[in-house]
């Protein structure tokens, strides 16, 4: 274990040196921006993006019938991910003058059109988890567990 | 209620580090991936002096930078799933007496805060540049160079401490000590086979900038690959302040003291050659065409230079960072190498370069200098 810890630090070290390195060349004024993009990650992860899906969470446990709470668990890492990557041309910014090649798709009706096909399907997929779970001999669905 | 959360408060019924370990190894693998794919994009754009970049494979370039852009987005749910299984962990308590356990503790926060704001910043930088989009006041190449190390650095330290862990934790079943589940609710199993889904689904839905055949696929990605004459287009002759030349134009082809000009008829007179090479950029996209032109080797026996001088050809834009580009000695001796003057059986468009560009195999796109003015040729 410790001869395994030394081999990934020795090269961890030097690859931050290296960084250190790189870093000392920007430019004071830039350092800001630097600072704002870096930190700025993190505090919106762990103060908006993490809070808002544990309330998400709070609320399906308690509102959302038991055969809906997969499918939406699923519609949301599928769905919100993409959404979030997506961000970049959702908002259109980049493109000046507009280059016809760039950003040239409609992002933003595709957005709605999947959004719509998800919401469509995880209504579905609950429908279809009610259905077989009242048929007998199946497991309930039914009721909440706690 | 209004308290700080404490790591009891959240449910471990799908939160294990079995869950954790397994998504953070494939999160390692396409982060390492994009580390090594965008290390490599740097030799690329400034070779240093001890390696020679080789013209083949011609798709190298191409294949490496889509690789570097595909790993990356589907990193993002990977890192999304991950963060969520470890989140009550920002809730420990720190030790607050100090001792050893106090120091190591701060470290691994410290180790952990390092690798999260590195990797966010990797993503997010370099998902707004693959859309040309600079929401911030720094260079993004030197930045995202350097931050790419804070990351490598950063990630073998987390592995180095969470060692014990990680074996642990990939040599137990997904589902062991799993809570009964109830009613409705995802397994540990299904959790991961949805992540992976989700890693699939974000590289579908971008991939089509590089991947021909996902075109129809890809509703996010940045590019189709499409363009004028088929091919697509980084930077515009409107963007780069390019006008249309006339026939006064001429190459100007500068070698040990001489000027040679070339009138684009002369250049036309010259024996043609024809290749399929693609444009590849490092923001991920690629689109390939049939250029035709003069094989650079040809324009040096017809100044009197080795076919294997170095040349360094200027653009006629007026500035920007990628006015010039140095072609090594071996990419001017390949034949592949061109002074393009056509594009799928057209002449070139003003967008691709008109009148000659340099085309070569396995080159960044921003090497693949256009609208050129002039050629310093060094033997």
């Amino acid at each position: 274990m410790t001869a395994w810890r030394i081999v990934l630090a020795v090269p961890a070290v030097a690859a931050l040196a290296y960084a250190a390195s790189r870093l000392a060349d920007v430019p004071s004024d830039q350092w800001a921006s630097v600072l704002k993009w870096l930190i700025g990650g993190v505090v919106l992860h762990d103060g908006v993006l993490a809070p808002v899906v544990v309330v998400l969470g709070l609320i399906a446990s308690r509102w959302l019938p038991a055969p809906w709470r997969a499918p939406a668990v699923v519609g949301l890492i599928w769905w919100g991910s993409v959404s979030l990557l997506a961000i970049p041309v959702l908002t259109g910014n980049g493109v000046d003058p507009p280059n016809e090649t760039l950003q040239h798709r409609p992002y933003v009706a595709s957005w709605w059109i999947g959004m719509a096909a998800t919401v469509a399907l995880v209504l579905a997929a609950g429908w279809v988890r009610r259905f077989r779970s009242m048929r007998p001999g199946s497991p309930s669905l039914g009721e909440r567990s706690r | 209620m209004s308290r700080i959360p404490r790591v009891e408060d959240f449910s471990h019924r799908l939160r294990a580090p079995q869950l954790t370990g397994r998504v953070g190894l494939w999160l390692g693998i396409t982060l390492t991936i994009t580390f090594l794919t965008g290390v490599w994009s740097h030799f690329q754009q400034d070779t240093p002096g001890w390696l020679s970049i080789p013209t083949s494979p011609y798709w190298l370039y191409r294949v490496t930078q889509g690789l570097h852009v595909i790993s990356g987005t589907a990193a993002v749910p990977l890192l999304l799933v991950k963060l969520w299984s470890v989140f009550p962990r920002l809730f420990i308590r720190p030790p607050l007496r100090p001792s050893r356990a106090a120091v190591l503790h701060l470290l691994e926060r410290g180790s952990i805060a390092l690798l999260m704001a590195s990797v966010i910043f990797q993503l997010a930088t370099g998902l707004a540049n693959s859309a040309q989009w600079y929401p911030w006041e720094f260079g993004f190449r030197p930045l995202h160079y350097a931050v790419a190390w804070v990351f490598i650095g950063a990630l073998l330290i987390h592995v180095a401490v969470k060692l014990p862990v990680i074996r642990e934790a990939l040599g137990a079943p997904v589902d062991r000590d799993e809570p009964e589940r109830p009613s409705g609710g995802l397994t540990r199993r299904g959790l991961l086979s949805v992540t992976w889904g989700a890693a699939g689904i974000a590289a579908l839905a971008t991939a089509g900038s590089t991947v021909s055949w996902l075109r129809e696929v890809s509703i996010f990605g940045v590019r189709s690959g499409a363009g004028v004459q088929g091919v697509a287009i980084n930077r515009t002759a409107e963007q780069a302040h390019i006008a249309p030349v006339d026939e006064s134009w001429r190459l100007e082809v500068t070698y040990d003291g001489d000027s040679r000009l070339f009138s684009l008829d002369e250049l036309r007179a010259m024996p043609q050659a024809s290749h399929d090479l693609p444009i590849a950029c490092v923001e991920g996209w690629s689109s390939s065409g049939t250029w035709t032109g003069v094989s650079l080797a040809d324009l040096m026996a017809a100044v009197g230079a080795p076919t294997d001088s170095r040349i360094f050809a200027v653009s006629m834009q007026q500035g920007g960072a990628w006015r010039t580009s140095e072609l090594p000695g071996h990419f001017v001796e390949d034949r592949r190498t061109l002074l393009a003057l056509g594009l799928n059986g057209e002449p070139l468009h003003l967008d691709h370069g008109y009148p000659c560009r340099i085309i070569a195999p396995n080159r960044p796109g921003v090497l693949q200098t256009k609208w050129v003015q002039r050629l310093e040729v060094y033997a």
